[in-house]
């Protein structure tokens, strides 16, 4: 019944359609960190019988909502805010992780659910029922947020201005309900009016036009006025406010940058290619960038790197660097690259559901790869596909797989697609970043695969035609029902792919995007000299987890004497072996050039070869045209000749990685000669510093001559004259420069019979140091020193400690001495004159650490602490932590690890907070299934704590939250835990709508049937009393009854009776209660909801039992309701019967308005 | 001098205040005086002093303000153009048939230089500069000698020495702010060997984290100006605001404001930017409320 004429089956969860949003900000206050305003939401409803309004609002404090200027009644009810009500004795993770699920889906706008629910007043049913427009007005304001809206105050003398302070939108995914009340849905367009009044000396940015700005009548502020006629989803509003200094591109003047003051400089500098970028985009996709303008705003303590929002990307201010600044060029540039693919796709066209955000996903991150490619030559595409590749079939093999397209039957737990994960990835929020990472690295990677099947000149054609579409619907000011052309689905896409190239791809879509999975396969050969035929075995393991069986064409290419050939083997079922005729004859015609894949004919030394076999290398899949990992087995000569002449870098590296395997002389010559081949890819000469480290340490007994690499580096780096000198820093060659910097550090990880160190490369690195001389280099050498002091701390190995002494100062190894002195120096100097990002501290300290775990300086945190501090450059803040989380390991402190969850829980940045996490998952004190003095009761219920309340502000410190529980306890319950008292046995996935009601999202049908379900609306723990005392009793002590069995069976036969109203109601009181009870412990800190009284929903007052007592809701309602507002007291006045019965009735609190949350029993 | 006293000074003083009046009375005889009285001379004595006293007084401060310690011609033009006197007319003057040449004033307890050492000829005094005044200094003094030894040039040692030197300075300095600030230290048992300053969070911790040190900045310059080009301040200007005017300043006066009237003010063709954040703010209507 919702469903839009021509809008491709998109069916909106809502009974109205939002057109129009305006939000005003009419004031910030920077000092207490606080924001007043209010919005107005244009909706048209589709039902008649449209008689609440369901947004999404978090953390906001609601005064006042109108409807048509009447007042309104709402109820404000948010599961998230605690996942597990009960204080139960549960501890296990999957308990936790389905509740949570329910939680998120109970206000799930996705669902047509909402934290805020608003009564439509009596007086507009009719008008309503015409269908004909409200204007919801909702005044709110937000104190001290702890997500969605970040304040940077840095606390010093001056104005607000002075200071650099600055707030910004932030979070991850759809966010926006934490800043202001809405529709946080990225399938709900609608266009925006947006009004920010800010300190004169303030800009404030945001989506859309800036269509002027107004001095207030005090003269001492102004107020922006945006207007944004694109119909864009309230997830992709943003704001950003602060003292900036204003830049306008002098390339395209329709877009401006932000950034801090004093940073103006690096601003012009940093932004000044961006352009170039919008050239590329707009070139491929045939058509023009979709909003007016565009800004770049650059802030700090930045939530991530990148975020791209309508008309605008927020920033990092570390992404800005001067021209002096090499290696951070190419990231910021590739972040600029990413931001702006994603308007493209993820702002202006936006997507159906959370299943087919790996379409945009894919998508931006498809084009962004081709602009990688334009930008820094295919050599660089295909490491980065190589390097996207390994890290998701890792991931998956690790987690158990990735799914891109889940779809969900029926809701039922049984057929959660991602049974193997910790968590739901039924949506956004409840994943982990890691797992949300990956998720995109594998879209773009699939999206690649499809290019692959249908050419690039068909993608760009469905990228185009979706963007012509949105753009076309985009102007239909007036027709909002045409606007869901600008949201993308899964099956909109695979029909405009098949439109367009006339190509089926559903085995491709099949495989990759409706299942989860990479392909591992085993590749092994021998070469039959009589029929001249290569017998190729393929084998595949599809039993791990994280795999999946491979069915198809599979591309092996041969490289014989004669040439390079490519096969198309199909893999099927059963056939593991296949057979490959040979072109060559294999006896050898001397002095031949041999042809390469690319044409290309070269000279081969032939003599490392097999005499009776043609076969100089094979690779399988190389065009990465499957998600797989391949172990394929050929001979050393052979990988070898590949890496010498194979002229793909893939092929290159993987070459490298393979010889590690075969520490030969002849590996050793074929390294050596690709590191001093200048043609060759520097990432792949980059590698081989490595591998020839680590070959050397094979041979060390039959190596002979100086240490690998040393007489390379002097050949290439040092002076003729005198060569135990460095030349003065010239890095105008960047591949050398790159070059420069890896091959000590790989150096450094060279040892000799005694598993030391050399000294002769331990002196040599010293020199490099001593004799750094940059005053005539163009470009700071602050990378380049930083990697010299990693490898100092590479080249330190453990101390040979004798009866574990003490370790003093006396005592210290001389060659640690000397390390020690240049850190010293280095980290002291940095105090002076800082380095770009402080790279160096941030090599000491990881020095320190490396120093500390061998044994040679005392284990000590305290110095990585005062480092970890507030008010340190993040980069400095991080490397302290990982130290401080590797200690906490090492040393199973116990003391430290509360000092990071203390910073996890209070540290104003919110990616510290998230990062520790991070660190502590991959870095565990301890895992599931060790003992460890750290796993205790305390700690349990400390991290319980934290994920199921603690967090409840940011998605993705919950999700991390949740990663570090799983890795510390696994699933199930703690072993550390005594066991309940209870034995509870119970299927928690099958029934837990059983043990935690509250948080049951309501099931679509409720929306078709208001009337039904909304009985229970009415609050409330009123209705307590029509039942009967007897049922009261239960409610006692709810929180020991409800973890036994014979409580659980109690109320699994009341559910299992046909549902009735009563029953309904019984449970919806139940919960109530139980709510309230939470609430009542004070544990939660909530925002009061307004004081208008709550208000029975039900339009129709079809159950006359209730009739009663609706008026005890409606008394004194509207004589009150100006008085409360204006005093913001959130007192009710109830009669005397009520009080009686329950003073706490009407408390005011969140948990009051829980028990609207009526389980739908129906299904 | 009220009180009578026969120092050095003093005499030097009652020397030069003779003349002085030598000068007032021979400017009197040329301008057609037969005789003045006392008290005139006196007076008119006393204005010349001051006069002089103020050139030199002045020129000194000029020459000060340039960093030089000795006043140069150029310093006591400006002096006189400040004074209100045309210098054009001076050499004219100078050079006056009827002027009148004073003879050298008597010289009182003139310090005696010993004499030292004279190498070579003094160079004479032009015609036009009296013989009374100092003779030129001793030829070595300002006559270059160039010397052909050969310098120091081995890049090994210049090298060695230059490393050595950076890191004496760097170890010295950081030593020095350890020793005199906070530090923290590796070992328990020793703070000294290895002394490490202490941590100190910023306020702003972007800003040092982020801009070129000041050495960095210095470095940019010299290596290579004309590629450095791009990245100077002052192309920013036109543009957009500068860092200063960025400056929050209290008034009412909008950063916008400021901004849009520089852009327009010092490039005319960037005028052509309709960028809304350029547009200056609007003043409030003024609303009646009903």
């Amino acid at each position: 019944m919702n469903r839009k004429k021509g809008d491709k089956g998109f069916e909106s969860p809502r009974p109205y359609k939002l057109t129009h949003q305006v939000v005003c900000i009419n004031n910030i206050n920077f000092q207490r960190k606080s924001v007043v305003g209010y919005v107005e939401l244009t909706i048209f409803p589709t039902v008649a019988n449209l008689n609440r309004i369901k947004l999404n609002s978090k953390q906001c404090r609601i005064y006042r909502v109108r409807v048509n200027d009447l007042e309104a009644a709402f109820i404000y009810n948010d599961p998230t805010l605690e996942v597990c009500h009960h204080e139960s004795k549960q501890r296990n993770l999957n308990y936790f992780s389905n509740a949570y699920a329910a939680a998120v889906s109970a206000v799930d706008p996705d669902a047509g659910n909402g934290e805020l629910c608003i009564k439509v007043p009596s007086e507009l049913w009719k008008h309503v029922d015409e269908l004909k427009v409200l204007k919801v007005h909702i005044n709110f304001s937000l104190d001290q947020p702890k997500g969605g809206l970040h304040f940077v105050v840095p606390s010093m003398e001056g104005s607000m201005a002075e200071r650099g302070a600055h707030v910004f939108s932030c979070g991850y995914q759809n966010s926006t309900r934490f800043w202001f009340p809405c529709v946080d849905s990225y399938s709900e367009l609608c266009t925006w009016k947006l009004e920010y009044t800010v300190d004169a000396a303030m800009v404030a940015v945001s989506n859309g036009d800036l269509v002027e700005t107004v001095y207030t009548h005090d003269m001492r502020k102004k107020t922006f006025h945006y207007m944004l006629t694109i119909p864009t989803a309230a997830s992709n509003i943003s704001l950003a406010i602060g003292p900036f200094e204003i830049l306008v591109d002098p390339y395209m003047h329709e877009v401006t940058h932000f950034c801090l003051p004093q940073l103006l400089p690096l601003l012009k500098h940093t932004t000044s290619y961006l352009h170039e970028v919008f050239e590329f985009y707009e070139e491929i996709l045939t058509c023009r960038y979709p909003y007016s303008c565009f800004k770049t705003v650059f802030i700090d303590e930045a939530y991530v790197e990148v975020a791209a929002y309508a008309s605008m990307s927020i920033f990092s201010t570390n992404l800005l660097h001067s021209a002096m600044i090499i290696d951070e060029t190419p990231l910021t540039r590739r972040c600029l690259a990413q931001a702006l693919a994603q308007q493209f796709f993820g702002c202006f066209i936006s997507r159906m559901s959370w299943s087919d955000e790996w379409v945009l996903k894919g998508i931006s991150g498809y084009i962004y790869g081709l602009w990688m490619k334009k930008t820094f030559g295919v050599n660089e595409y295909r490491h980065w596909i190589k390097q996207e590749l390994d890290q998701i079939v890792a991931y998956e093999l690790k987690t158990g797989g990735v799914l891109l397209h889940p779809i969900f039957g029926g809701g039922k737990e049984k057929d959660n697609p991602a049974s193997h994960l910790h968590f739901s990835i039924k949506h956004p929020h409840t994943l982990s970043w890691e797992y949300y990472t990956m998720f995109q690295c594998k879209a773009h990677l699939v999206m690649r695969l499809i290019e692959n099947r249908i050419s690039m000149e068909f993608m760009l054609q469905v990228f185009n035609k979706l963007l012509s579409l949105a753009s076309t619907a985009s102007s239909q000011k007036f027709q909002s029902h045409m606007w869901s052309q600008m949201l993308v689905s899964t099956s909109g896409f695979l029909k405009s792919i098949s439109n367009v190239s006339g190509k089926d791809i559903q085995p491709l879509i099949k495989q990759w995007v409706d299942q989860s999975g990479v392909v591992k396969f085993y590749g092994s050969f021998a070469f039959n000299r009589k029929r001249n035929v290569l017998e190729l075995e393929i084998k595949q393991d599809y039993t791990s987890p994280g795999t999946q069986k491979y069915v198809g064409p599979l591309k092996v290419t041969v490289q014989e004497l004669d040439g390079s050939f490519n096969h198309t083997l199909q893999i099927e079922e059963n056939s593991l072996k296949h057979d490959i005729p040979c072109h060559s004859k294999s006896r050898r015609n001397k002095k031949k050039k041999i042809p390469l894949m690319n044409g290309e004919e070269v000279d081969m030394d032939l003599s490392a070869m097999d005499a009776d076999s043609p076969l100089l290398w094979i690779r399988i899949d190389p065009d990465m045209s499957v998600l797989r990992k391949v172990e394929f087995e050929q001979s050393d000569f052979m990988w070898q000749y590949q890496l010498r002449y194979e002229r793909d870098v893939v092929a290159q590296e993987e070459a490298i990685l393979a010889l590690e395997k075969f520490p030969t002389p002849a590996s050793r010559l074929a390294l050596t000669d690709i590191l001093e081949q200048e043609q060759c890819f520097y990432r792949v000469r980059m590698l081989a510093c490595f591998c020839l480290a680590k070959i050397a340490n094979s041979m060390v007994s039959t190596w002979t001559g100086p240490p690998a690499m040393k007489s390379l580096f002097t050949r290439m780096f040092c002076c003729k004259t005198c060569p135990n000198i460095v030349k003065t820093n010239n890095f105008m060659n960047f591949q050398s420069y790159f070059l420069q910097k890896t091959m000590p550090v790989a150096m450094a990880l060279l040892r000799d019979v005694h598993n030391l160190c050399p000294k002769e490369v331990l002196m040599f690195i010293l020199d490099l140091i001593k004799y750094n001389d940059n005053r005539k280099n163009k470009f700071s050498d602050n990378y380049y020193r930083a990697e010299l002091i990693d490898a100092l701390a590479n080249s330190v190995t453990p101390a040979v400690s004798v009866n574990n002494e003490v370790r003093t100062l006396d005592n210290l190894n001389p060659d640690v001495r000397l390390i020690l002195e240049e850190i010293t120096r280095f980290l002291n100097m940095e105090k002076l004159l800082p380095s770009y990002r402080h790279t160096i501290t941030v090599s000491c300290l990881k020095a320190i650490r490396v120093l500390q775990k061998n044994g040679h300086v005392p284990s000590d945190p305290s110095l990585f602490k005062s480092y970890a501090e507030y008010g340190h450059f993040v980069d400095v803040r991080i490397a302290a932590l990982e130290a401080v989380v590797d200690y906490t390991k090492v040393d199973r402190s116990y003391e430290e690890l509360q000092w990071l969850l203390t910073m996890v829980q209070n540290d104003p940045v919110p990616y510290i907070r998230h990062k520790i996490l991070d660190m502590l998952t991959k870095n565990p004190p301890f895992t599931k299934n060790m003992e460890s003095p750290l796993c205790n009761e305390a700690l349990v219920d400390q991290l319980w704590k934290l994920m199921n309340s603690g967090t409840s502000h940011d998605w993705r410190l919950r999700c991390g939250a949740v990663d570090l529980y799983f890795t510390l306890f696994g699933l199930s319950r703690p072993s550390c835990l005594p066991l309940p008292e209870l034995g509870l046995v119970l299927n928690l996935k099958e029934k837990k709508a059983v043990l935690n009601p509250t948080i049951i999202p309501e099931s679509v049908g409720n929306n078709q049937e208001p009337v039904n379900s909304t009985n229970s609306h009415g609050q409330s723990v009123g209705f307590q009393n029509t039942f009967s005392n007897s049922q009261e009793e239960e409610e006692i002590d709810m929180d020991t009854v409800h973890d036994s069995q014979a409580f659980i069976y109690h109320h699994l036969n009341m559910l299992e009776r046909p549902s009735t109203p009563g029953t309904n109601k019984f449970i919806g009181k139940m919960i109530g209660k139980i709510g309230w009870k939470e609430q009542s412990s004070g544990e939660m800190n909530m925002h009061p909801v307004s004081a208008a009284p709550l208000s029975v929903f039900s339009k129709e007052s079809n159950s006359s039992k209730h009739s009663d007592h609706h008026h005890h809701h409606h008394h004194e309602h509207k004589k009150k309701k100006k008085k409360h507002k204006h005093k913001h007291k959130h007192k009710h006045k109830h009669d005397s019967k009520e009080k009686e019965k329950d003073p706490f009735t009407f408390s005011n609190s969140p948990a009051s308005a829980r028990s609207i949350r009526s389980p739908s029993l129906s299904d | 001098g009220s009180k009578h006293t026969t120092t050095p000074a003093d005499n030097y003083y009652l020397a030069r205040r003779r003349t002085l009046q030598v000068v007032v009375s021979s400017l009197l005889t040329e301008a057609g005086f037969e005789s003045a009285e006392k008290a005139a001379v006196e007076t008119l004595t006393e204005m010349l002093q001051s006069y002089i006293s103020e050139i030199g007084r002045s020129a000194k401060s000029y020459c000060e303000h340039t960093a030089r310690t000795q006043p140069t011609l150029s310093d006591i033009v400006v002096t006189l153009v400040e004074m209100g006197f045309n210098v054009e007319t001076l050499p004219a003057y100078a050079k006056r048939s009827q002027r009148m040449v004073i003879t050298a004033p008597p010289v009182t307890n003139q310090p005696v230089t010993p004499k030292a050492l004279t190498a070579g000829q003094n160079k004479p005094h032009p015609p036009h500069i009296p013989g009374h005044f100092p003779e030129f200094p001793d030829p070595h003094t300002y006559i270059k000698t160039p010397t052909y030894r050969e310098p120091v040039s081995d890049y090994q040692v210049l090298r060695e020495k230059a490393a050595s030197q950076r890191r004496d300075v760097e170890r010295a300095l950081t030593r020095f702010m350890a020793k005199t600030g906070e530090t923290q230290s590796l070992f328990k048992d020793d703070v000294s060997t290895f002394p490490l300053i202490a941590a100190r969070p910023f306020t702003v911790p972007y800003l040092t984290a982020l801009l070129p040190s000041e050495l960095e900045m210095q470095q940019m310059e010299e290596t290579d100006s004309s590629e450095q080009d791009d990245q100077t301040d002052t192309e920013n200007l036109p543009l957009h605001m500068s860092t200063d005017d960025s400056g929050p300043e209290k008034e009412n006066a909008s950063v916008l404001q400021q901004n849009t009237s520089l852009s327009g003010s010092r490039n005319g063709e960037e005028n052509m930017i309709d960028n809304p954040y350029l547009r200056p703010v609007k003043k409030p209507k003024i609303r009646r409320k009903k």
